[in-house]
């Protein structure tokens, strides 16, 4: 392989690997109990509507789950332990985001696994492709284009 | 391999296969409508104190040693109102047993437009506000009406979502007496 081969795939890894690590990386810069409470809201379905947070929601539950979740980040529960109060009240369910276990993580791997046999695929392919011989143009092939073109 | 491709292919193939089941078999249904019993049964009641329309104060505590069937209700939702009929018949069957209670709480509505509704609808149980909805927070509820069954010992042994008819009614009380 030669040195800038190695460059191009080097570099195309780095931005590869680092898309994702900045995709899967927890986005939540939420440090103040106000904006935890926030941020959790648009992780919880609101439990009257059918594809609503608790965030998007106005009706009189989510209100009162917004009002919850602030006690609670005030009061100091971590993010964890909020996210179980209401799994133990109204299940799986109530998280927008399937959670990563079980049939949950599911949902999560079999994109990553599609992507990494496209990729095996595609590897494969351009393998093949470059074994092949180059094909070059005979003289006969050369003289029936002229033919052609000159009608 | 002899054809790398086509395993390729197969691979992929295997896989939106696996994801369009997955898909399938969680998308066609409402997850939350999927359950029929509350996450509650079974575990202790939520400690709550209620103020009834006519001024009286009720709690978790207070009614400790009686079957309880609390009824979340409002005067707007049609199978609240279709649920009524059974409400009263199951009221009137235990009007005088002083160890069953039927509380009704109000769920998303305010008292200024239930308390005409229960006056004019002749509701002869205790009903309650719960202005900030904590106590519907507190058991977990999606809607209206929903039924939870106490037992004296003060343990949730059962559930309805939705309009509960009298047979309903009657094996919740069961479920709540055969309970310490």
């Amino acid at each position: 392989m030669t040195r800038r081969r190695v460059l191009v795939w080097g570099g195309l890894a780095v931005l590869v690997v680092g898309t994702l690590a900045w995709a899967a990386w927890p986005s939540s810069g939420a440090t103040t109990p106000a904006s935890r409470a926030s941020e959790l809201a648009t992780e919880l379905r609101c439990p009257d509507c059918e594809a609503l947070s608790v965030a998007d929601s106005d009706s009189t539950s989510a209100e009162a789950i917004r009002a919850d979740l602030l006690r609670r980040t005030k009061a100091g529960e971590s993010d964890a332990e909020i996210r179980q109060v209401y799994i133990d009240r109204y299940g799986e369910s109530i998280l927008l985001k399937p959670t990563s276990n079980g049939l949950g993580l599911i949902v999560w791997v079999l994109p990553v696994v599609a992507l990494a046999l496209a990729a095996v695929g595609l590897a494969l392919a351009f393998a093949k492709w470059r074994r092949q011989p180059r094909l070059e143009a005979t003289d006969a092939d050369e003289a029936l284009v002229q033919r052609a073109r000159a009608g | 391999m002899k054809h790398p491709a086509r395993w390729a292919a197969l691979g992929v193939a295997v896989v939106v296969g696996s994801l369009a089941v997955v898909l399938a078999s969680q998308v066609s249904t409402n997850p939350q409508a999927a359950e029929q019993q509350s996450r509650l049964v079974g575990q202790t009641v939520p400690t709550f104190t209620v103020h009834t329309f006519d001024g009286q104060t009720l709690s978790s505590r207070s009614l400790a040693g009686k079957a309880v069937l609390v009824n979340f209700w409002n005067s707007w939702c049609i199978p609240c109102q279709q649920e009524l009929p059974s409400l009263k018949m199951f009221a009137a069957e235990h009007a005088g047993d002083p160890s069953v209670v039927l509380l009704g709480i109000l769920r998303d509505d305010t008292v200024g437009a239930a308390r005409p509704y229960a006056q004019a609808e002749g509701i002869s149980w205790p009903l309650a506000d719960d202005p900030s909805a904590a106590l519907s927070l507190d058991f977990g509820t999606r809607g209206q009406p929903e039924t939870y069954a106490i037992s004296p010992g003060g343990l949730v042994v059962g559930s309805e979502y939705g309009p509960a008819s009298v047979k309903n009614l009657d094996t919740l009380l069961a479920a709540a007496q055969s309970h310490p």
